[in-house]
């Protein structure tokens, strides 16, 4: 009896609505992934890579939903230690397994495969970050400034660790993903407003000041901080990409061709006409907005946003504190992926690499969001149980 | 578990979490708005912008005209070339060429023998662009960003660093790659570059043919090489046409381009082909491309066909040509065993009809040593008949008469008493070969004294001899002399329809040595080139008029097959002016030029006396300094000797100049001038009764 309601239980248990979601995302991404796969000369098939990278994203997922919360909590130093011992090993590899690509040493490179340690350690920062706001509210029962800013320091640390590494590479764009990550998480952590506030304040100051000194004395910054000017093109060719001839000012100029001549309804599957660098990766989006318009761009936004939502809802409802930190660790990773990457494909946000989730193609990237999906999977998976053993 | 602060905290994590979904929700309204802006309200711009297209066109190359002869004989053709070509499009990357130029390698045949080691460098440096990053330090690379670094330096860093080993692998295992790489990286956006033109056997076209599709850029043509029936004759004077590679020339690529050339379009490079460019040019057969902004096309919107260039007809004929090289090659050759000729090297023949000024050859011959095999060869100087100048010595003398009756200072049949003249001061006498006593004009010519010249000189410029007296004469004398054999074409452009006719040189006049105006009037003070010498016998030989020389005699249509096409332009003899002389007068030198060759006592009179075709002319023997390449022997005195002359004497039809310059050291020498002048008029007219009775 007891096994027949388990088994009736499974079904409910598996987020199908997330994973209609996921599907749609996919199915963008496939008809995006075609067309760049028809303009340009490549001769890998990135459809049939991207199909298998779909597959084993999935069996990821799956494997990662099997984990509860108390699994987690223990394998997070675990997960953690070799997410840095991965990127530690990245700098120091040898060209024959870590090729750098543009100049950038990010990827492993295996047996054709590329592996890319970052978008891994994201969901394992995640979960210790989660792990560390639950394990410090245990122990002070009280809250007091003190011990909010002890909480903050942790989590600052634990982000910096894997940023330093990361910066080494360099790779700017997931940096801030890392960043974006505590952000979102440290607002969860329940720190008192009394600190949020000021270091928000500073936060929103001191950019603000950056933002200046780049745009009126860049001289200053590359004096006082020792910054290389032309770590500034980006943010000039996003300001003005048609008077800034740089890469980045053209992909920018191009993006905007691309996705604002699509009009409301797109010029329909393949029927793309500019063409982009990295179209079938980063610049997916751009593809998307040229072929099905205003109203295929906003349903990709709007299947994201509900994506989002039902997370959010998840966090919601559940009873376990970690599981909600992990939704916003994770709600907070997803949300500036998109932003940033649909961001700079309209010119909202300046040109960093980084990919949209679920569309771009790419193994890594998939999987570092099946991941994220899979931990989502498992607070449902597991909630029902946690919520009959309380109950009873 | 949570009792106290539970409440407090179960609800502060609802609150943040519904704060951090309304920031969510904030961004994607940020997403959706901008989305908005750009397709909806911007969209129409983008898309009419995008829509908005590029004509290109592409030109293909067509045969250059061919060049006949005055007979119809065809000197200089075409031969076609099988050519594979590489069109880049305006984005086509280096990855792509390499991609192809790897495909392309495996099917044809590339000749590497030419790959310099810069262009290896360029190939690495495009195949391996991540590497070749590295080569550079990153201090260069912000130098570079802050216009510290030259690209061109920078790149020169990484040429010097990319580490040999690396350019021996591409040599022993890519070179045909690389070869085609640089091929396609010389070529321009949307212009067919040749990738191969020279030994592409049919097979390989054919190949290439089929496999078209997956070799982006590549296409099969048909190019031109020049090729010449008559091979070396003429060869100078018809002057060369760039190879592709070459493309326009540097120095007027501004010019060219203002005419529509592309920039490796083949040209006229010099003589010739050079003049005549844009009549030999063709019209290109274009092809127009419609090309959306981003630089694909669109669609190929028409194709104007081409048109061969047009034909040039010479006034040359090509076998007097061939027989007048031979005739002073073998002279040469003749000579130059009698080791008291050392300095002889070279001899020029102009041949002209003196009525219309067709150049029916123009041959000059030079005698060197060839620095790799030491041995003698005779190579073509043609050109040096009107870029080279020589003193003429006494085969001016009929424009030293002219001058004197033209002034004033002689008469026709005007006595003077050739005896050697001396002058204060100076105490070598000026005198004739031999002392002549009292003789008139046409003797004078026909025995060729210096004296009767150089009273005629000195009467000219207001002066009288006294023996032992000074020499005093009118210093304007020199432009009144020059300014006359100036009428003769003597000193001046012959009007010549080839680039780079030189004028000669004119001696610088001092007073102190008034001297030099007895040596200008017996051609040993101003050089003349052969041309020019052709040019002066001819105004006297018709009579008076200064006639313009012509290479050109016809411009026709291009015909299909080997024969000429419809006569398009004919060129009209030019008189560019006529000499001041009364008709009588230029009877009266005719007369004693025709005594020269044809009466008794004439200095030719031993050679020509028999001729059937009746010349008349004027010998010379320049006492001359050597000015040749022998740097040694440079300021050596020698003997030019030259020979200008007509034929037959009446109503001339041919005019010639022979000019041997430092032909001997000695007072007397050889007559190489006067033998081969009449092998030449020997030739010409078997020629023409050959031709007569055909």
């Amino acid at each position: 009896m007891s096994e027949n309601i388990d088994e009736m239980n499974v079904g409910s248990k598996i987020a199908f609505g997330q994973m209609a979601l996921v599907f749609l995302l996919g199915t963008f991404s496939f008809m995006a992934i075609y067309s760049a796969q028809q303009a340009s000369k490549y001769s890998d098939n990135f459809i049939l890579k991207q199909s298998i990278f779909y597959i084993i994203g999935f069996i990821i997922a799956f494997i990662v939903m099997q984990f509860d919360s108390e699994r987690l909590k223990k394998a997070c130093w675990y997960l953690y230690g070799f997410g840095i011992f991965l990127l530690a090993l990245l700098l120091i590899a040898p060209d024959s397994i870590a090729k750098p690509i543009n100049g950038a040493k990010c990827w492993f490179r295996i047996a054709g495969i590329s592996l890319q340690p970052s978008e891994f350690m994201k969901i394992f920062l995640i979960i210790t970050l989660a792990h560390i706001i639950q394990q410090h509210h245990t122990k002070f029962e009280v809250r007091t400034l003190k011990t909010d800013l002890v909480l903050l320091g942790k989590l600052i640390g634990l982000t910096l660790i894997p940023i330093a590494f990361i910066m080494q590479q360099p790779d700017l764009g997931t940096s801030i993903v890392f960043i974006a990550i505590l952000i979102g998480m440290t607002f969860i952590s329940g720190i008192t407003y009394r600190l949020l506030l000021p270091i928000i304040a500073i936060g929103t100051g001191l950019i603000g000041l950056i933002f200046y000194y780049v745009l009126q004395a860049p001289e200053v910054l590359e004096k006082y901080l020792g910054v290389d000017p032309y770590q500034f093109n980006r943010i000039y060719s996003w300001l003005d990409p048609y008077n800034y001839p740089s890469d980045s000012g053209y992909q920018l100029v191009r993006s905007l061709m691309a996705i604002g001549s699509g009009e409301i309804s797109g010029k329909g599957m393949s029927g793309r006409q500019v063409f982009l660098p990295e179209a079938h990766s980063d610049f997916v989006f751009s593809i998307i907005g040229e072929e099905f318009g205003f109203i295929g761009a906003s349903i990709v936004v709007i299947l994201f946003f509900l994506l989002i939502y039902s997370w959010t809802r998840i966090a919601l409802e559940t009873k376990n504190e970690f599981n909600a930190y992990i939704c916003v660790g994770v709600i907070s990773m997803m949300t500036f992926h998109v932003f940033q990457n649909i961001g700079m494909t309209i010119g909202v946000l300046p040109i960093t690499g980084i990919p949209l989730p679920f569309v771009s193609y790419g193994g890594s990237s998939l999987w570092g969001s099946m991941m994220a999906l899979g931990l989502i999977f498992s607070i449902r998976y597991h909630h029902r149980v946690y919520m009959f053993s309380t109950r009873a | 578990m949570n009792k106290k602060k539970g409440s407090n905290k179960t609800l502060t994590l609802p609150i943040r979490i519904n704060i951090v979904f309304f920031a969510v929700f904030f961004i994607f309204a940020i997403l959706i708005i901008q989305l908005a802006l750009l397709q909806i309200v911007d969209g129409r711009k983008f898309a009419m912008e995008l829509s908005r297209t590029n004509e290109v066109v592409v030109e293909n190359s067509v045969p250059r005209g061919k060049i006949f002869d005055r007979f119809g004989k065809n000197i200089v053709d075409n031969e076609p070339v099988y050519a594979i070509t590489y069109t880049k499009q305006q984005r086509t990357t280096n990855e792509e060429m390499l991609k192809t130029a790897k495909k392309l390698a495996d099917i044809i045949e590339m000749d590497t023998s030419k790959v310099r080691e810069r262009n290896i460098e360029d190939y690495w440096l495009a195949k391996y662009p991540k590497k070749a990053a590295k080569l550079l330090t990153k201090e260069e690379l912000i130098k570079i960003d802050e216009d510290l670094l030259t690209n061109q330096l920078a790149e020169a860093y990484q040429r010097e660093r990319i580490p040999k080993s690396e350019i021996e692998k591409i040599r022993s295992n890519e070179l045909e790659i690389c070869t085609i790489f640089n091929a396609f990286k010389n070529g321009y956006a949307l212009s067919p570059q040749i990738v191969k033109n020279s030994g592409v056997t049919f097979e390989e076209l054919s190949i290439v043919n089929e496999h078209l599709a997956e070799l982006p850029g590549i296409n099969t043509t048909t190019d031109w090489n020049r090729v010449y029936p008559f091979d070396k004759t003429l060869k100078s004077v018809l002057g060369k046409v760039t190879t592709t590679t070459e493309g326009l020339p540097k120095e007027k690529a501004d010019y060219y381009r203002s005419l529509g050339y592309s920039r490796n379009d083949r040209v006229g490079k010099s003589f010739l082909e050079l003049q005549y460019e844009n009549i030999l040019r063709g019209e290109k057969e274009k092809t127009i491309n419609v090309t959306d902004k981003a630089g694909n096309i669109i669609q190929t919107q028409e194709t104007i066909p081409g048109k061969r260039g047009k034909d040039l007809v010479l006034t040359v004929d090509v076998e007097l040509q061939q027989a007048v090289e031979q005739i002073v090659t073998e002279e040469l050759l003749k000579q130059k065993q009698n080791p008291k000729n050392s300095l002889l090297d070279r001899a020029f023949v102009v041949l002209m009809n003196p009525n219309t000024g067709e150049i029916l050859t123009l041959a000059g011959k030079q005698y060197q040593i060839n620095p790799d095999t030491k041995q003698p060869e005779i190579n073509d100087m043609a050109l040096g008949t009107f870029t080279t100048s020589y003193n003429m010595g006494s085969a001016v003398k009929g424009a030293t008469v002219l001058t004197g009756y033209d002034t004033g200072a002689i008469a026709p049949r005007q006595h003077q008493y050739d005896t050697p003249l001396f002058f204060k001061g100076t105490a070598k006498p000026k005198k004739s070969w031999e002392r002549m006593g009292d003789i008139d004009d046409l003797y004078a010519l026909k025995r060729s004294s210096n004296v009767y010249m150089f009273l005629t000189a000195i009467a000219i410029g207001g002066g009288k001899y006294v023996e032992n007296g000074p020499l005093d004469i009118n210093p304007d004398a020199f432009r009144i002399m020059r300014n006359h054999y100036n009428q003769f074409g003597l000193g001046v452009r012959t009007g010549i329809d080839l680039p780079g006719e030189q004028i000669g040189y004119k001696g610088i006049v001092n007073m102190k040595e008034p001297g030099t105006l007895l040596d200008l009037a017996i051609g040993q003070f101003d050089t003349y080139t052969t041309l020019q010498l052709c040019q002066y016998i001819s105004t006297i030989g018709n009579g008076g008029k200064r006639i313009q020389p012509h290479i050109l005699k016809e411009i026709r249509e291009p015909e299909a097959n080997e024969k000429l096409g419809p006569l398009l332009t004919q060129v009209k003899p030019t008189v560019l002016n006529k000499i001041h002389n009364t008709d009588e007068q230029i009877a009266r030198v005719q007369e004693g030029l025709r005594q020269v060759t044809q009466e008794p006592r004439g200095t030719a009179v031993g050679t020509f006396g028999s001729a059937p075709y009746k010349p008349a002319g004027k010998t010379g023997t320049a006492e001359s300094f050597y000015d040749g390449p022998n740097k040694e022997m440079k300021m050596e005195p020698t003997m030019n000797i030259t020979f200008a002359s007509y034929a037959p004497n009446v109503n001339p039809e041919i005019a010639m100049s022979v000019v041997v310059p430092w032909a001997y050291q000695d007072d007397k020498g050889h007559h190489m001038n006067l033998e081969i002048a009449k092998r030449v008029y020997d030739t010409y007219f078997a020629l023409k009764a050959q031709r007569g009775i055909q």
